[in-house]
């Protein structure tokens, strides 16, 4: 998986053309992530207040 | 229930306590709508929906900044800057939170101040990535015609649109995953009071004790 997306200028230079969209997946993906594990979490161990 | 809960309940019975006036929700509010077209009108056509997206973007990103530059003057001359302070005692609060959440430690949790530690961290998570994209999108305002000026692309080198773009982008990225995380704790049992109080303006007096110290209590 790329980090960054790049593309070619004029001169035939590669130049950073920005972040990967593949990321947009792994970005949604960690907040679903996070989100289930807190839950479960919170649901089956929390402490009581 | 012990003596200081039943306690703190009567002194709660009845009566409110405005956690945020109507100017702040309406902030909050509109912040979000602009947010949320902000990020689908970045994101869908990425995932194959195809529309108009730019001039909704950029529209949707100058009334965001508006809408930041309101709050920043708000809060600054209006509102104490205090309240979201994050210092000393917060790092502290922090580790007790996670020794009581981990079960390190045993006990009840101290009460906050207006905002829980957890609460500063998300607003200055989100503060530093909605500041790098209305600072990215302003400037990449200069490469799309608007009603005010033309294009002009070559305003940057190709190495510093790069590098514009991918800040742009990894905010917008970082602000998917933090908008999603902060409507899941909106949306928490134990959190619903501030999820009320962000639509009513008010916390119950219960609330308001149980929870927070009335001593670092600043608006």
């Amino acid at each position: 998986m790329e980090v960054f997306r790049y593309t070619t200028n004029a001169w035939g230079q590669s130049v950073l053309e920005g972040m990967s969209w593949d990321l947009l997946g792994v970005f949604f993906a960690a907040g679903c992530a996070f989100i289930v594990a807190h839950a479960l979490y919170m649901w089956f161990f929390s402490p009581e207040k | 229930m012990n003596d200081l809960d039943d306690e703190r309940a009567q002194r709660g019975a009845g009566d409110h306590v405005v956690r945020h006036f109507l100017i702040d929700r309406l902030f909050h509010w509109l912040t979000a709508i602009s947010v949320f077209i902000l990020l689908f009108t970045a994101f869908l056509p990425i995932l194959g929906v195809k529309f108009s997206w730019v001039t909704p973007h950029w529209v949707s990103g100058l009334v965001l900044a508006g809408l930041i530059f309101c709050h920043i003057v708000r809060s600054s001359f209006w509102q104490d800057l205090r309240s979201m302070w994050f210092g000393l005692t917060d790092i502290k609060e922090t580790m007790a939170t996670l020794g009581w959440l981990f079960r390190l430690k045993s006990g009840a949790l101290g009460r906050t101040g207006k905002y829980s530690p957890a609460q500063k961290l998300m607003h200055h998570g989100v503060s530093l990535f909605v500041l790098i994209t209305i600072a990215t999108g302003l400037l990449m305002m200069v490469k799309i015609d608007t009603p005010l000026w033309d294009r002009d692309p070559y305003w940057l080198s190709d190495e510093s649109w790069g590098t514009v773009y991918v800040l742009h982008g990894a905010a917008a990225l970082f602000i998917m995953s933090v908008v999603m995380i902060h409507i899941y704790f909106s949306l928490r049992p134990e959190k619903r009071m501030y999820l009320r109080s962000m639509l009513l303006g008010w916390l119950s007096r219960a609330e308001y004790v149980n929870q927070h110290d009335p001593e670092r209590w600043r608006n």
